[in-house]
């Protein structure tokens, strides 16, 4: 078998994989430059001479084994980070989403408003002397006329032919549209303005009708303004990426556009006290949380591993029992114990007795959170406290014993540091992994509860991911830029957390 | 070797791209108008569009149905000009964020179009004085009554709890009323308004009134008299709408406010049940519901995709025509926006319950104030907060009320010029 991809088969088969893979992220990275994303476009371009220097030449061999690694790495862990450390430093927000170019297209857009008369035509699109112009009829006022982008003909009704609704579809020298040559006219006739009189413009609005209308904003590009031709208003780019009224610093217009504003995400934390108070609180909570959950689920987990190190009858049936929560997915599991924890109908107040307000107290909700990480994680810490107890030498214990320890010596003084040791990474993990454990606290009690009425932010059982969560897609206006910036206060502080941890287990030590 | 070497690389780019350009992706043609649409409404629409094919001459429309409507929400959120549709068919809450954002562009219609509709629902599709979807469908959620726990029609909010009392031992009763559609804010407020808590407050021609509040101590006296025994609920109305539509199927709960969109499920269960708004504190009067509505919304990519007078006429021609709506709805089974379509012999006897029941009792919803946060907090996210404070935590029904209605008059205040 060895023998068989040698050779020139084994050179077909990684020409054909190779080819493959390179195919594909050609493919992707067309795509993302069509759709004008062109740093995704670039780092596939990238990829791809990548890959195929890496495995078409001997320009190194280790290069082979780390490079889809570090792609990857680059794609989906630096990347993101990047992007939020970037987006951090941005006004960017509902109404400060798209470019400024984008903006100032849509501003140009809204700024045509229908005029005060309302007036509407029925019109039939077509060419008058070979320029693009509509057929509009007025049916009520019996008004008809051709208009085009430069000209207005005045029409009397003996010359036109009407359809059923009393809609000139028929002029002199009016060629209309085929019904095929629509959508080919749809550029061309869209965003045209049809001549009304010396004020007005006719402003298609789907091929069957044309509305009066006027231009209020205009765009003067030479001092990157825009002017209101009503009331004479001149709006300026105020630097946090919406045109602003001279006069009044709030009149903005939309949409607005992504712009730097450097360090006032990150200052906001700090100085506004609605984002800082409910950001302390919840950081503590955060810290408790992770704690006490790394700390029930492995010392329930460790218990059930010790009692089950030891032969007894039915043994496997148990071990299989106690997998199960952990077989089961975690948001079906976080559900269900929401029903059950529901204070008129759940099982666990029909079953105690009690009417216990558990997503409404503060404390109970806490207790709840805990309660159902615990039941979640502890067969985690079960599975591999059990292997890690077959791992320590059984000869340490039996030392021990000869020596005079009790069971309850062994276990502190042998069997206990000698798992720590070898768990201590995992428990670590553990806590990083549960500082960010969104989805129990978004499932389960939705951050809640808080007191909205007195304008609490943040709920009892928010945890920093939930929280920022909150801010960057909680409410109907979602600021981005800001949650950026505490998601990156969130990767500082469980990065540091988590390798001041390694450094004092000292676990590093191992590998070096 | 190298030399060799470098030759297959060649080979294999050349063969790459080749491969690559054989299948790219071709860009959207011009004269495909696309349409967005959620999980329910999307086949329904994909068929009716199909079936009669010239909606819009020299067009085709193609219909991308999402698995939710959170999906689709979702997916419009982070749409591209590429990527985006034409129009797409969602809430009415979705047009001051979409306004704002840049992703869609507002509409005119002709008088002729806009006559075809009750003009309150061109309020949920309007933000700073735009108009930027046409209406599609009624939203709206109304009372139901299992008829084999209370056999007739409940005249007052009084009468409703006087028979959960009676019932409440010898049937097991779990509760009297409950939310099962629409949640503790929105299917709440007919609940809210029927004890004196109606968001909007009306001037003597019938507009609204910004900056003014319902008043706080009659609703907080109605909710001590009604749903509170002393200090503690009476177990009549739940604080939480979990369990609600369960219980009321297991008949433990007689009255249920339900949305429109769950008709079908319980006819499907076989369920004995009649129509109507919450009745009020007075024989006669009615709790104030949503009878807002979804919105065929155009998008700016219409623009961009060069196919933006095509979507306008595909929105005049299919989604607010007459013919269109009573085709879809065949269909969709909401009750139609279009007043033609809603009065078509093809509309069903529960499309019309829900119908009247709207126009016994609905309000407009009003996407400006939907997210407004102006003053700090947002009454629709804060009032179920209301709910848990006094019937779970005891507190003063009256000073919740009040601090609840501080929070109605700044967002109304602060956010009328969104309107």
């Amino acid at each position: 078998m060895t023998y068989l991809i040698r050779g020139k088969i084994a050179l077909f088969i990684k020409v054909i994989f190779v080819t493959l893979i390179v195919s594909v992220l050609l493919l992707l990275a067309q795509s993302a430059f069509a759709q004008k994303e062109y740093v995704i476009s670039a780092f596939l371009a990238i990829a791809v001479l990548l890959l195929a220097l890496t495995y078409l030449t001997k320009i190194s061999i280790p290069l082979k084994f780390f490079i889809p690694g570090i792609l990857l790495l680059t794609a989906f862990v630096l990347g993101p980070i990047l992007y939020t450390v970037t987006m951090s430093g941005f006004n960017y927000k509902t109404g400060n989403i798209i470019s400024k170019e984008e903006a100032i297209v849509q501003i140009k857009v809204r700024g045509i408003e229908s005029a005060p008369s309302g007036q509407t035509f029925d019109i039939k699109l077509g060419t008058y002397e070979g320029n693009p112009a509509i057929l509009a009829s007025d049916i009520n006022t019996s008004e008809y006329f051709i208009s085009t982008q430069g000209d207005r003909i005045p029409l009397v009704a003996s010359a036109l032919t009407f359809n059923e609704y009393g809609v000139a579809v028929e002029a002199p020298n009016f060629t209309p549209l085929t019904d095929s040559e629509f959508a080919t006219a749809d550029k061309l006739f869209t965003g045209a303005r049809f001549t009304f009189d010396d004020r007005f413009f006719i402003a298609l609005e789907g091929f069957e009708a044309g509305v009066v209308s006027q231009q209020v904003l205009e765009y003067l590009p030479e001092s990157d303004q825009f002017k209101n031709l009503v009331n004479g208003g001149i709006y300026t780019d105020n630097g946090r990426g919406n045109y602003a009224l001279t006069d009044d610093k709030n009149a903005i217009l939309e949409p607005g556009w992504r712009a730097p504003i450097w360090f006032e995400n990150y200052s906001k934390i700090v100085t506004d006290s609605r984002v800082r108070e409910p950001l302390v609180r919840v950081f503590l909570w955060t810290v408790v949380f992770a704690l006490l959950t790394v700390l029930t689920t492995f010392a329930l987990g460790l218990l059930l591993a010790l009692a089950l190190n030891k032969p007894i009858r039915g043994r496997r049936i148990y071990r299989s029992i106690l997998v199960l929560p952990y077989a089961m997915p975690s948001v079906m599991s976080i559900l269900i114990w929401g029903g059950m924890f529901n204070t008129e109908f759940g099982a666990i107040n029909t079953l105690l007795g009690t009417n216990i307000a558990w997503f409404s107290d503060p404390n109970f909700a806490r207790v709840a959170v805990i309660l159902v990480n615990l039941w979640l994680g502890f067969p985690y810490f079960y599975l591999i406290s059990s292997g890690s107890l077959q791992a320590i030498p059984s000869e340490l214990m039996e030392a021990a014993a000869i020596d005079g320890a009790n069971p309850r010596q062994i276990f502190r003084k042998i069997t206990l540091p000698l798992l720590l040791q070898i768990l201590s990474p995992l428990l670590i993990a553990s806590f990083a992994y549960n500082f960010n454990n969104f989805n129990l606290i978004y499932l389960l009690t939705g951050g809640g509860p808080r007191n909205e009425l007195d304008g609490e932010i943040a709920g009892a059982t928010d945890i920093l991911i939930s929280y920022t969560y909150k801010i960057a897609f909680g409410s109907g206006t979602q600021d981005l830029g800001l949650a950026s910036a505490i998601s990156l206060i969130i990767f500082i502080l469980v990065a540091s957390i988590s390798l001041y941890s390694l450094r004092k287990s000292k676990v590093l030590e191992t590998f070096a | 070797m190298k030399t060799k070497r470098f030759g297959f690389a060649g080979v294999i780019a050349a063969f790459a791209l080749a491969v690559s350009t054989l299948v790219a992706p071709s860009a959207n043609a011009a004269t495909e108008i696309v349409v967005w649409a959620d999980e329910s409404r999307g086949p329904n629409l994909a068929k009716v569009i199909a079936a009669k094919g010239d909606w819009v001459s020299g067009y085709t429309v193609k219909v991308v149905t999402f698995s939710s409507f959170d999906a689709l929400k979702d997916a419009f959120d982070k749409a591209t000009d590429a990527s985006g549709p034409d129009i797409v068919v969602g809430g009415n809450d979705w047009v001051p964020t979409g306004a704002k954002s840049g992703k869609l562009a507002p509409i005119t219609l002709t008088a002729a179009v806009k006559a075809r509709f009750n003009q309150t629902q061109f309020v949920d599709l309007t933000y700073k004085g735009k108009l930027y979807g046409v209406p599609v469908d009624i939203n709206n959620v109304a009372m139901i009554y299992n008829t084999k726990l209370v056999s007739t029609a409940p005249k007052t909010f009084g009468e409703m709890v006087s028979n959960y009392k009676a019932l409440k031992a010898s049937k097991g009763l779990k509760a009297g009323l409950c939310i099962a559609g629409g949640g503790m804010s929105w299917g709440a407020h007919s609940v809210f308004s029927a004890l004196g808590a109606d968001a909007y407050q009306f001037n003597s021609r019938g507009g609204i009134v910004y900056g003014r509040a319902f008043n706080a101590t009659t609703f907080g006296k109605n909710v001590r008299t009604y749903l509170m025994d002393g200090k503690k609920s009476n177990g009549f109305f739940p604080a939480t709408d979990t369990g609600c539509k369960d219980n009321f199927l297991a008949g433990t709960v007689p009255y249920a406010v339900i949305g429109n969109w769950e008709w079908a499920d319980y006819v499907a269960k076989g369920f004995t049940m009649n129509l109507m708004p919450v009745p009020g504190v007075a024989d006669g009067t009615y709790g104030k519901m949503f009878g807002s509505v979804s919105g065929a919304m155009l998008t700016t990519f219409a623009s961009k995709h060069g196919v933006e007078s095509g979507a306008k006429s595909l929105l005049t021609n299919f989604f607010a025509s007459t013919d269109g709506q009573v085709r879809y709805q065949a269909l969709e089974k909401r009750p139609p926006a279009e007043k033609g379509a809603q009065a078509d012999s093809t509309v069903s006897a529960a499309q019309r319950g829900f119908g009247s029941a709207a126009s016994l009792a609905g309000i407009p919803q009003i996407g400006a104030f939907l997210n407004s946060n102006k003053g700090g907090a947002n009454y629709w996210d804060s009032a179920p907060a209301y709910w848990t404070a006094v019937l779970i935590d005891g507190k003063d029904a009256v000073k919740e009320a009040s601090k609840l209605a501080s929070i109605w008059r700044a967002n109304t205040d602060g956010g009328k010029g969104d309107l």
